[in-house]
C-alpha cells in the first residue's frame, strides 16, 4: 500500500477513537458553592447605601415640616431583623433622632404593607432624604435655577413665583365672593447644584470620558451647619444636657420671660425662608468671598423694617465686595419677608431683633 | 442623692442663666442660598428729541441681551410692565415694579443732534426702593450706538454684580469656509456679539490663532504667506501687516503679547525643535527662554508681565509649566490625567485656563495658578484655545465637531460651567481672542 | 517550456500595471510639482520623473499617533528617496510635516516639524545635501483624509517629500 492509504487509514481510525472514547477524558465539573442573595430593587439598594453614609455625616438638613406621623412606614425597613417595628402608630412616638433608619421604600418578604411611602420624608437629621431623590434620578437636570430643594418643571404657563398659587380665573369665582383673577403661579424648576456640560452625563462621544477631578459632590451636603438645638427629646437628662450645652455653646438662646424658646423648626423656618430669597447667583467672586453680619428688626406681623436693615460687620473681602454681599442679604430678606415671616407672635419679643450671618463659603462654584 | 443634686444644680444654671444673659438678638447664620438669574426690567429708553427714533428701543434691547446673555440676569418682558417710564425724569413707581418682580430696573433717554447721540440712564434696585448708584450720561458718534448700549449695559453690570463689565469688547478670530481637506481661513473681527463682522485678511494664505495687543489696536498672527508659518503683526485700524521673524530653515508660531504691548513672546522651531523665544517689535531685538529639545510653545503672559505660563513634553506628555518672564527654571502645575495644552493666564491672575486632552474627549477647564482647584467646564468631540473676557470670568473657545463634514465654531461659557452657548458668526469659525475693553 | 514562459509574462504584465492612486495632495507654496502638470517626461515608467519619485518610490512616511521617530516599514521608502535624490542632482524638496486633528493646533504643528525634521535627518544621512531639503509643518490644516477614524487618522500622520526644480533657494 502507499502512503496516501497509510495516511487516510490512521486518521479514520483516529476519528473513530475519538467519537467513542473522547468522553472518558472529560472532567465533571467543579463542585461550587451557591450564595443565597435576596433580591431588592435598585432603588432600595441605593438608599440603604445613602443611609449608611448619612449618619456619619454631622450635618444636619433641617426640614421645614416634621415627619407625617402617617408616613413613619420607612421604619418598616428594619423588619428583616424583628417584626415588632410594623406598627405605624408606635413609629410616630419615637424621638426621630434615635435610630438613623434608612428610609427604604418598604416590601422587604417579610412585611405586609398596604400603601408604600413614595419618597419617605425622613427624620430631619437624615441627610439621605434627599440622597434618594439624587440616587434615583441619576445626574441633576440642569436647570436656571440652583436651590437647596430640586424643584419639578411646573407647569409652563405659571409664572415663577415663590409659592404655588392655582389659577383663578373670573368664571370660576361664582356669584357672592369675588377673588382676584390669579395667575397661575409654581416655584421655578430647580436643581440641587450647578450642572455644567463636563459633569452632566455625556450624549456620546468616541469613548466615555474618563476622570473629572473635583466634580461637585453628589450628595447636597450644606457646608458648616450652625450647632442649631437639638429638638426636644423625651426624658429629661437628654434635655437638660442639650440645653445646658446650648447655653454654655455658641448661641445663646433668648430667655423664658415672653414664652419658650423658639423651637429649632421656628428658627429654621425663617433661616430656610430668608435662605430662598439669597441669590448669590450675580455676586462677584469677590463677595462670594465675603460673609456679612446684618441686623434688622421686625414688626409685630413678621415683617422687616427696612430701614432698619444694616450691616453690622463683614470679614474676607473687599469693602466693595460687603457692600454688594450686603445689598444680596438685604434683598433676601426684603423680597421673602415682604409678606410677613412665618414666626409665632406669642414670642414676639425673641425676634424682633434679628442678626442674620450671611456666609457664602458653601455656596461658591457649587 | 449626688445625681438628683447634680440634676437640681444644672436646672438652677439653667434658668439662671437667662437671667445674667440679655434678652439679646436671635441669632441665625444663612450658609445656603440659590443661585439663579437675577429678573429686570429695561424699558425703551425714551426719545428726548425727533431724530432719535429708533435708537430707544434699540439700545434698551442690546441692554437686555447682553445682561441675559451672561445667565445671571432674566428678564421682565415689557408685555409685564403695570407702569411705563416716559419720562426720565419723573419718579419710578417702585410697588409697580415690585410687582411683576422686577427686582433691577433700568430706565434711560437718548437723544441725537447732528452726528451725536447723547444717552442718560438710571439703575434702580426696586426692593430697597432706591436708585443704585447715581444717573450717568454716555455720548458718542451715531454710528457707534451700540458701543454706547455695551457701554450702559457694563455700568449696569458692575453695579449688581460687582463684577468688572465685558460688553464693550471685541473678539479676532478666523473665519473658515470649505471642507476639512481644503478650508480657507482668513482674519475677521467683530463685536463681542457677533455684531460689525470685518475681514482683515484674505484666504489665500492659512492663517491662524490671532492675539490682540493689551489695547486692542494690533493683532499679532500666523500666516503661511510665505510657504512657511511665520508670525506677523497687523494693525487693526488700517489693516496693514508686516512680518517679524523670517529666518530662514526656521518656523514661527503662538505669538502673545506681553502686558507692555512692546515684547512678543512666541514659538521657534529650528532644526526640528520647538523652543519659546522673545522680540522687541520696535527693534526686532530677541532672547531665547527656553532650551530643551522637548517641544515647548502656547506662551501666555501673567497680568503684570512677570510670568509665563506654557505648554511643554518634557515629562513625555503635554503639561503646563510657569517661568518667569525672562526664562529660567519652570515649574508644572498639571498634574491631573490626561494632556495639558493652551494655557491663558486670566486678566485677574488668579486662573489658567486650558484645553485637556482625556480618554479621546476634549475639555477646558480652569485652575489656580499652583495647579490646584482644577475645574473641567465643557466636554466634547473636540473644544480648543480658551481666551478669557476682559473681566476674568467668560471664556471664549472653538468648537469642532467630529467627521467628514466636521465645522468649527465659536462657543462662550462661564467659569462657574454655566451659560455655555454659541456665539454667532456669519461663517465657521475658530481661534478667538477677546480684546480688552475698549476706551 | 511556451506555457511556462507566457505564464511569466503575464504575471509580470499584471505586476507592472498595479498602480497607485494619483496623489491629491495640495501644495499652498509657489513652485510645488505634485500632480498633473509636470514638466518632466511625466510618465511613471520614466524613473527620472516626479511621477516616478511619486509613486514607485513613494513620496511619504507615516508615524505613530504622538510619535516622530521613522518606523522602520518606512526606512527602505526613505532609502529609495535618498537614492533618487542624490541621482537626481538638479531637484530640491520641501518635507511637509502634518499631524491628525487629535491635538491642540499649536502642539500639532510642533510635531508635524518633528516628523519632518527627522526624515530631513534620515535623508541627510544618506547622503543628500543639507541644502536640498527645507522643512515645513502643517500640522493639522492639512489633512488629506477628512473620516474622523484612526483609518484617516493613520494616513494623515505623515511626512511627505515634495519635489520642486532645484533653483536652489
Amino acid at each position: 500500500m502507499d502512503k496516501a492509504n497509510y495516511i487516510s487509514g490512521a486518521g479514520h481510525i483516529g476519528l473513530i477513537s475519538w467519537a467513542l472514547f473522547g468522553g472518558v477524558f472529560s472532567a465533571d465539573p467543579l463542585p461550587f458553592q451557591i450564595t443565597e442573595v435576596s433580591v431588592i430593587s435598585g432603588a432600595e439598594y441605593a438608599a440603604m447605601i445613602a443611609a449608611q453614609d448619612a449618619p456619619q455625616s454631622a450635618t444636619e438638613v433641617a426640614l421645614p415640616q416634621s415627619p407625617d406621623p402617617g408616613e413613619a412606614t420607612p421604619d418598616v425597613a428594619s423588619a428583616p431583623d424583628t417584626t415588632t417595628n410594623q406598627s405605624a402608630p408606635e413609629q410616630s412616638q419615637k424621638p426621630p433622632q434615635d435610630i438613623p433608619v434608612p428610609p427604604t421604600p418598604p416590601t422587604p418578604p417579610e412585611t405586609v404593607v398596604e400603601d408604600t411611602p413614595p419618597t419617605p420624608p425622613s427624620p430631619p437629621e437624615d441627610v439621605a432624604v434627599l440622597a434618594p431623590e439624587v440616587a434615583e434620578q441619576a445626574v441633576p437636570r440642569p436647570a436656571d435655577r440652583v436651590a437647596p430643594e430640586p424643584v419639578a418643571e411646573p407647569d409652563p404657563e405659571a409664572a415663577p413665583a415663590d409659592t404655588t398659587q392655582e389659577a383663578v380665573t373670573a368664571e370660576e369665582t361664582g356669584d357672592a365672593v369675588e377673588q382676584e383673577p390669579q395667575e397661575a403661579t409654581a416655584p421655578e424648576a430647580a436643581t440641587t447644584q450647578i450642572v455644567t456640560e463636563a459633569t452632566a452625563a455625556p450624549a456620546r462621544s468616541i469613548r466615555p470620558p474618563a476622570n473629572r477631578p473635583s466634580a461637585p459632590a453628589p450628595a447636597p451636603t450644606p457646608a458648616a451647619q450652625p450647632a442649631a438645638p437639638t429638638p426636644p427629646a423625651e426624658n429629661t437628662d437628654a434635655a437638660v444636657n442639650a440645653a445646658l450645652a446650648e447655653a454654655l455653646g455658641g448661641t445663646p438662646e433668648p430667655s423664658a420671660p415672653s414664652g419658650p424658646p423658639l423651637s429649632a423648626g421656628e428658627r429654621d423656618a425663617l433661616r430656610v425662608a430668608v435662605s430662598n430669597c439669597w441669590n448669590v447667583g450675580s455676586l462677584s467672586t469677590d463677595a462670594l468671598n465675603t460673609t456679612v453680619v446684618v441686623a434688622v428688626s421686625l414688626t409685630e406681623d413678621g415683617k422687616p423694617q427696612t430701614a432698619s436693615i444694616r450691616m453690622l460687620s463683614s470679614s474676607g473681602g473687599s469693602a466693595a465686595a460687603a457692600d454688594q454681599a450686603f445689598g444680596a442679604a438685604r434683598r433676601a430678606i426684603i423680597r421673602c419677608g415682604a409678606n410677613g415671616f412665618d414666626l409665632p407672635p406669642e414670642k414676639y419679643s425673641q425676634w424682633r431683633d434679628i442678626e442674620m450671618t450671611f456666609n457664602p463659603e458653601g455656596m461658591r462654584l457649587k | 442623692m449626688m445625681r438628683h443634686l447634680a440634676t437640681l444644680l444644672l436646672c438652677l444654671t439653667l434658668f439662671g442663666l437667662p437671667a445674667f444673659a440679655q434678652n439679646g438678638p436671635l441669632r441665625i447664620e444663612i450658609t445656603e442660598g440659590v443661585i439663579e438669574p437675577l429678573p429686570y426690567a429695561v424699558p425703551n429708553f425714551v426719545p428726548e428729541s425727533g431724530a432719535a427714533g429708533e435708537y430707544g428701543a434699540n439700545i434698551a434691547r442690546v441692554i437686555a441681551d447682553d445682561l441675559t446673555g451672561t445667565g445671571l440676569f432674566r428678564e421682565v418682558p415689557a408685555s409685564a410692565y403695570i407702569s411705563q417710564i416716559s419720562d426720565f425724569a419723573a419718579p419710578v413707581q417702585y410697588a409697580d415694579w415690585k410687582a411683576i418682580n422686577a427686582q433691577a430696573l433700568v430706565t434711560g433717554a437718548v437723544n441725537v443732534s447732528g452726528n451725536t447721540l447723547t444717552v442718560k440712564f438710571r439703575v434702580y434696585d426696586v426692593f430697597s426702593g432706591a436708585e443704585l448708584g447715581s444717573g450717568l450720561q454716555l455720548a458718542g458718534t451715531v454710528d457707534g450706538w451700540r458701543r454706547i448700549a455695551h457701554k450702559v449695559a457694563d455700568t449696569v453690570y458692575s453695579r449688581i454684580t460687582g463684577e468688572g463689565g465685558y460688553f464693550d469688547s471685541r473678539v479676532v478670530f478666523v473665519s473658515e469656509t470649505g471642507p476639512k481637506d481644503d478650508r480657507k481661513k482668513r482674519l475677521a473681527i467683530m463685536d463681542y456679539d457677533g455684531a460689525n463682522v470685518q475681514y482683515l485678511t484674505g484666504s489665500e494664505a492659512i492663517v491662524l490663532a490671532p492675539r490682540f495687543s493689551p489695547n486692542g489696536d494690533r493683532v499679532l498672527y500666523t500666516s503661511y504667506e510665505t510657504g512657511f508659518p511665520r508670525i506677523y503683526v497687523l494693525d487693526v485700524g488700517n489693516v496693514q501687516r508686516r512680518v517679524l521673524q523670517q529666518q530662514d530653515g526656521t518656523m514661527s508660531f503662538a505669538p502673545r503679547f506681553a502686558p507692555n504691548g512692546q515684547t512678543v513672546v512666541y514659538s521657534l522651531t529650528q532644526g526640528g525643535n520647538t523652543d519659546i523665544y522673545t522680540l522687541d517689535i520696535a527693534s526686532g531685538s530677541g532672547a531665547r527662554l527656553t532650551d530643551a529639545p522637548s517641544i515647548e510653545t502656547a506662551p501666555s503672559y501673567s497680568p503684570d508681565g512677570s510670568q509665563i505660563v506654557f505648554e511643554s513634553d518634557r515629562s513625555g506628555s503635554q503639561q503646563l509649566y510657569v517661568m518667569p518672564a525672562s526664562g529660567g527654571e519652570a515649574r508644572r502645575i498639571s498634574f491631573g490625567q490626561g494632556r495639558y495644552g493652551t494655557p491663558v493666564w486670566s486678566p485677574r491672575g488668579d486662573l489658567v485656563a486650558f484645553t485637556k486632552q482625556n480618554n479621546g474627549r476634549f475639555h477646558i477647564g480652569v485652575m489656580r495658578l499652583d495647579g490646584s482647584e482644577e475645574r473641567l467646564l465643557t466636554a466634547s468631540f473636540l473644544d480648543e484655545g480658551p481666551t478669557w473676557a476682559p473681566n476674568g470670568r467668560v471664556l471664549m473657545f472653538t468648537r469642532e465637531t467630529q467627521g467628514a463634514g466636521g465645522r468649527a465654531s465659536l462657543y462662550s461659557v462661564d467659569i462657574s460651567g454655566r451659560n455655555l452657548k454659541p456665539v454667532r458668526t456669519p461663517e465657521g469659525a475658530s481661534d478667538p481672542s477677546w480684546s480688552p475693553l475698549q476706551n | 517550456m511556451n506555457f511556462l514562459t507566457k505564464a511569466v509574462i503575464l504575471t509580470a504584465g499584471l505586476a507592472l500595471a498595479a498602480c497607485t492612486n494619483p496623489n491629491r495632495f495640495d501644495n499652498t507654496g509657489g513652485n510645488a510639482l505634485n500632480g498633473a502638470g509636470s514638466n518632466a517626461a511625466g510618465s511613471v515608467s520614466d524613473p527620472t520623473s516626479v511621477a516616478y519619485f511619486q509613486q514607485a518610490v513613494g513620496d511619504r512616511v507615516l508615524f505613530a499617533v504622538d510619535q516622530s521617530t521613522i518606523s522602520p516599514d518606512y526606512i527602505q521608502v526613505l532609502n529609495g528617496q535618498a537614492t533618487w535624490l542624490t541621482t537626481n542632482a538638479d531637484y530640491v524638496a520641501v518635507i511637509e510635516g502634518h499631524a491628525d486633528e487629535q491635538g491642540t493646533r499649536e502642539y500639532n504643528l510642533a510635531l508635524g516639524a518633528r516628523r519632518a525634521n527627522a526624515v530631513r535627518e534620515y535623508l541627510i544621512s544618506r547622503g543628500v545635501a543639507e541644502n536640498r531639503l527645507k522643512v515645513v509643518s502643517y500640522g493639522k490644516e492639512r489633512p488629506i483624509e477628512v473620516c474622523s477614524d484612526e483609518a484617516c487618522y493613520t494616513k494623515n500622520r505623515r511626512a511627505v517629500t515634495v519635489l520642486s526644480s532645484g533653483l536652489t533657494g
